[in-house]
């Protein structure tokens, strides 16, 4: 099994490399349109996947991937399951503050709010941030495009401060959320 | 209003009461009488209700001819032009006693159309025919769904609710159920609510499944008594009731479309009568305020008095004991007066009324329902929870709904949806224990705060400010009234301790605090930023003094350098007046202490950290080594030389330091403009003769305070000064240059001194 690895690759000048990770495609492309359109001080490259593990032919050309963006569908099972088994291909290294997880329709009814715990568990395992997204309207795209662009811009060093990947996780990092269920 | 309505109805009646009386009166009276007499002979609708208010029990039905033509002469002024009160009422006790047979009773029913109002007496009656027992199954229902449908009509309700234990004791009646329940529905006040009929609904519900009416009729018995109803009801009943009215809705509708004017004149009933089976429904998916309503009819004499007939504040201080809180709570929210009311009122049951309301609005509307992509949406939730918000700040403590809503809310929020409102929201939230406070509230702020942009950051770091501000308030106040234990929101159990009280204090301050030194780090110390916590900490630096809560915590080293080294004025400036705060409160404690051996304790490291504060400030400002060893800020000598700067250690005193250089610049412009004519004096006189005009113009006498009380003041009094001196010494003005740049430098000065921007000593 090939894993994904964060720091293998040298990185591109002035370049970050974001990956979106979603198996319907759905607010992928509108997400990353977004993405490179937004103004930033560093170059940034947006790929698309549904699902992990990469494909293994153009490994090599592959530019270092900076941070991993898993979209679920809070009201599709199927999302969930294909974000849970891709986590098995990527490096543990990935978890030291280069992996997060965006939700969508996160306030759509009260049968997802069991499957946003459930995200939420898996999140605070492996001790990711969870963005929840207004993927509906133009607005929430772009403040989630910018959001996951704050995240980007440390997880790929691209921060003119003195500051890691791995600090910015302690700060954003999903705790778990047994007690909050409780009110 | 029997006069004013009516052609048909009484007009007979008078007649005929006529006839009799007038006989031995004069001619031209008798002939008067007689011509009245004989119109209402030519009257065959006055004859036909006259025949029929005679039927008796046992009048033969079958092949009566005059009993059919006058149901029909009846049947066809109603229809048309509906009926008068008093007909009503004689109709509907003919109907139901069956004195007219069974078929004619529901066929009475149906052409039963108001004209006007429908007198409750007639409804009471007919309920007590129901009582009786002796009608058939489908006219007990085609009754009660006739009182269902003219509901609105009933002139008042009061009798009829005095009844209401009779008219409960129908439940038990399959057939009838669904109606009664409706009917129970739209009568029921708190104190119909006993557990006896709580059982019953329960046992039937046990009998009959969860049906609809029964469900509904549940939930609002729980919003009544919530002690009462311990079952759970189901937050969405989307099946309320049906609509009955079928029969009876096209011709009630014509007949009230045509009357309509004159009605409305009269009485300010709502007569929409194809909403009204739903006029208790709100449409889903929409958040809005209902209009005023009154369970009840807004004519019942004397007793209750509905909020929507209030105009005047003198009228609503007049009924205050008398007034009938509206059918759909939420309706308060839309009007001064019923807040004013909401705010007095004693009742503990509006207030859960309206927190169940608002709750249930706000987690199914909002909550759980998103925004499809049109605006239209959002702006609704914009306005819905402004108003909340402004009702709130109207009462000035939030809502126990709005408070568990935005909890729920904020693990789901994406930071960007109607950020103003929710963020002014969160900030009336009231004071909780510390530990829900962490898990709560800070948690998913936390996660919030640094994964967006720096203008997110500013405004979570004022509403926090606000926050503490209204909390601060609250104590104020709650110390002011004699109490330690504070219970902050009128309508919740929470009381807290002092100790407690301040433990959150201590939490949120922290908090801050991290916020603040991770953010400015993270964020380069972007300028708002750096001042959205400024101006925290001048809520925190006076919480002894202003507030008068035994605390002071000082700021952490995140956030104090990074003023202390700042760039702009604003920065250094604000915290140089928090450091002057923190000394008057500091020292307001030390006195406190020693004169009454006070309970409370300023723990040593506080004094400790200040004064370190104080001394890291003053060592660079004015001493000219920013970087002492042992101080907080210690950077190797060698690794300082790299940076190749001239003397680096004054670089952040008052002659160089960066903040202040602009005002030296101004001034330096202002001077060249202004060199044309002077007269010549020797530059060390221009020195004495300014500063002291200065200090005069400032108000600060140098001889008594130079050594006492406010070091900083002064400081930076003379920091400005002798900035501005050495500035001009420096550089290569003429003698005669300096003159006038000093003459010109004191008059910005004074200017500037006036505002509360840079100078510490005129705020005090």
């Amino acid at each position: 099994m090939t894993l994904l690895t964060p720091f293998s690759k040298v990185p591109e000048l002035n370049t970050a490399t974001i990956l979106l990770v979603e198996i319907e495609e759905q607010l992928q492309s509108k997400l990353a349109d977004v993405i490179v359109h937004y103004e930033n001080e560093f170059n940034v490259n947006v790929r698309l996947a549904r699902k992990l593990p990469l494909p293994v032919e153009n490994k090599e050309s592959r530019p270092r991937i900076d941070l991993i963006v898993f979209i679920v569908n809070l009201l599709s099972e199927r999302s969930l399951q294909s974000v849970e088994s891709s986590l098995n291909h990527i490096h543990s290294d990935y978890f030291l503050g280069k992996v997060c997880f965006l939700v969508t329709d996160a306030r759509c009814g009260s049968y997802t709010q069991d499957r946003l715990a459930s995200v939420r568990k898996l999140a605070a395992s492996h001790q990711c941030p969870v963005i929840c997204a207004e993927h509906r309207t133009a607005d929430g795209i772009h403040a989630a495009a910018a959001r996951l662009l704050s995240i980007l811009k440390m997880s790929a060093g691209m921060s003119p401060i003195p500051t890691t990947a791995l600090y910015l996780s302690t700060l954003t990092r999903c705790s778990a959320t047994s007690d909050l269920e409780e009110d | 209003m029997a006069e004013l309505s009516n052609p048909i109805g009484l007009a007979p009646d008078q007649s005929g009461e006529a006839d009799s009386t007038v006989s031995s009166a004069s001619n031209r009276s008798l002939r008067l009488a007689e011509k009245e007499k004989k119109k209402s002979e030519a009257d065959p609708f006055g004859l036909a209700v006259k025949y029929l208010s005679r039927v008796e029990a046992g009048t033969v039905v079958r092949g009566n001819d005059e009993l059919e033509r006058s149901l029909v002469v009846v049947e066809t002024v109603a229809l048309s032009n509906g009926l008068h009160p008093d007909v009503i009422r004689m109709l509907l006790d003919m109907a139901l006693s069956l004195n007219a047979g069974t078929a004619n009773c529901t066929r009475v029913l149906k052409f039963l159309i108001p004209a006007t109002v429908v007198p409750q007496e007639a409804i009471v009656r007919g309920v007590s025919w129901l009582c009786v027992g002796k009608m058939p199954m489908n006219a007990q229902v085609f009754f009660v769904r006739w009182v269902l449908t003219v509901f609105d009509l009933i002139d008042c309700k009061d009798h009829l609710r005095s009844i209401y234990g009779f008219i409960f004791s129908f439940v038990t009646e399959e057939n009838l159920c669904p109606f009664i329940c409706h009917l129970l529905y739209l009568l029921t006040m708190r104190e119909h609510v006993h557990p006896y009929r709580v059982r019953k609904l329960l046992d039937i519900q046990a009998k009959m499944g969860r049906q609809p009416f029964l469900t509904q009729l549940l939930a609002l018995y729980k919003v009544f008594r919530p002690d009462l109803v311990t079952v759970s009801v189901p937050s969405r009943v989307r099946t309320g009731f049906k609509n009955y009215n079928a029969p009876w809705k096209v011709s009630l509708s014509a007949v009230q479309r045509k009357n309509k004017g004159a009605v409305l004149d009269e009485q300010s009933l709502s007569l929409d009568v194809k909403e009204k089976p739903l006029s208790r429904k709100r449409k889903l998916h929409h958040l809005e305020i209902p209009p005023l309503s009154s369970v009840f009819d807004s004519n019942s004499k004397g007793k209750v008095f509905g909020l929507q007939e209030l105009r005047s504040f003198k009228q609503l201080l007049e009924n205050i004991d008398n007034i009938e809180l509206p059918a759909q709570m939420g309706s308060l929210l839309g009007s001064a007066l019923s807040l004013h009311y909401l705010d007095c009122v004693q009742d503990e049951s509006a207030f859960l009324r309206l927190n169940f309301w608002l709750g249930h609005s706000l987690q199914e509307e909002f909550l759980l329902c998103p925004v499809d992509g049109s605006s239209d949406n959002t702006s609704e939730a914009c306005r819905f929870l402004s108003t909340i918000l402004s009702s709130q700040q109207f009462l000035q403590e939030s809502f126990s709904s709005t408070e568990s809503f935005l909890y729920k809310f904020l693990s789901v929020w994406d930071g960007c949806l109607l950020r103003p409102q929710i963020l002014d929201l969160l900030s009336d939230i009231p004071l909780m224990p510390s530990f829900y406070m962490r898990k709560l509230l800070f948690e998913p702020l936390k996660q919030l705060y640094f994964t967006s942009t720096v203008f997110f950051k500013c405004s979570v770091i004022e509403c926090l400010n606000n926050m503490l501000v209204k909390w601060l308030t609250w104590h104020s106040v709650s110390v002011v009234k004699g109490g330690l234990d504070i219970s902050l929101n009128s309508n919740s159990t929470m009381a807290m301790s002092l100790s407690g009280f301040m433990d959150s204090v201590m939490e949120l301050v922290r908090f801050v605090g991290l916020l603040a030194s991770e953010g400015l780090r993270l964020e380069n110390c972007h300028v708002l930023l750096l001042n959205q916590t400024l101006a925290f900490y001048e809520t925190v630096c006076d919480m002894f003094l202003k507030f008068s809560l035994p605390l002071i915590i000082m700021l952490p080293a995140g956030v104090f350098y990074p003023a202390l080294f700042a760039t702009e004025s604003v920065s250094v400036d604000r915290l140089g007046y928090i450091m002057y705060r923190y000394r008057k409160n500091l020292t307001l404690a030390k006195r406190q202490e020693k004169q009454r051996e006070q309970t409370f304790h300023i723990s040593r490291n506080t004094y400790k950290e200040f004064n370190r504060n104080l001394q890291a400030m003053v060592n660079s400002m004015w001493n000219s080594s920013w970087c002492l060893p042992g101080s907080d800020l210690e950077i190797d000598k060698d690794l300082i030389a790299l940076s190749k700067v001239a003397e680096p250690w004054c670089r952040f005193d008052l002659i160089h330091h960066p903040a202040l250089f602009s005002y030296a610049i101004e001034f330096h412009q202002k001077a060249i403009s202004l060199v044309t004519s002077s007269s010549y004096s020797p530059p060390s006189l221009v020195f004495a003769q300014g500063y002291n005009e200065l200090l005069l113009d400032t108000q600060l006498d140098v001889t008594s305070q130079y050594h006492v009380e406010d070091h900083l003041t002064m400081l930076s009094l003379t920091l400005q000064a002798v900035h501005l001196l050495s500035f001009c010494c420096e550089n290569t003005l003429d003698e005669r240059m300096l003159h006038f740049a000093l003459q010109t430098s004191l008059s910005v000065l004074t200017r500037e001194s006036h505002r509360p921007l840079h100078i510490v000593g005129t705020r005090t």
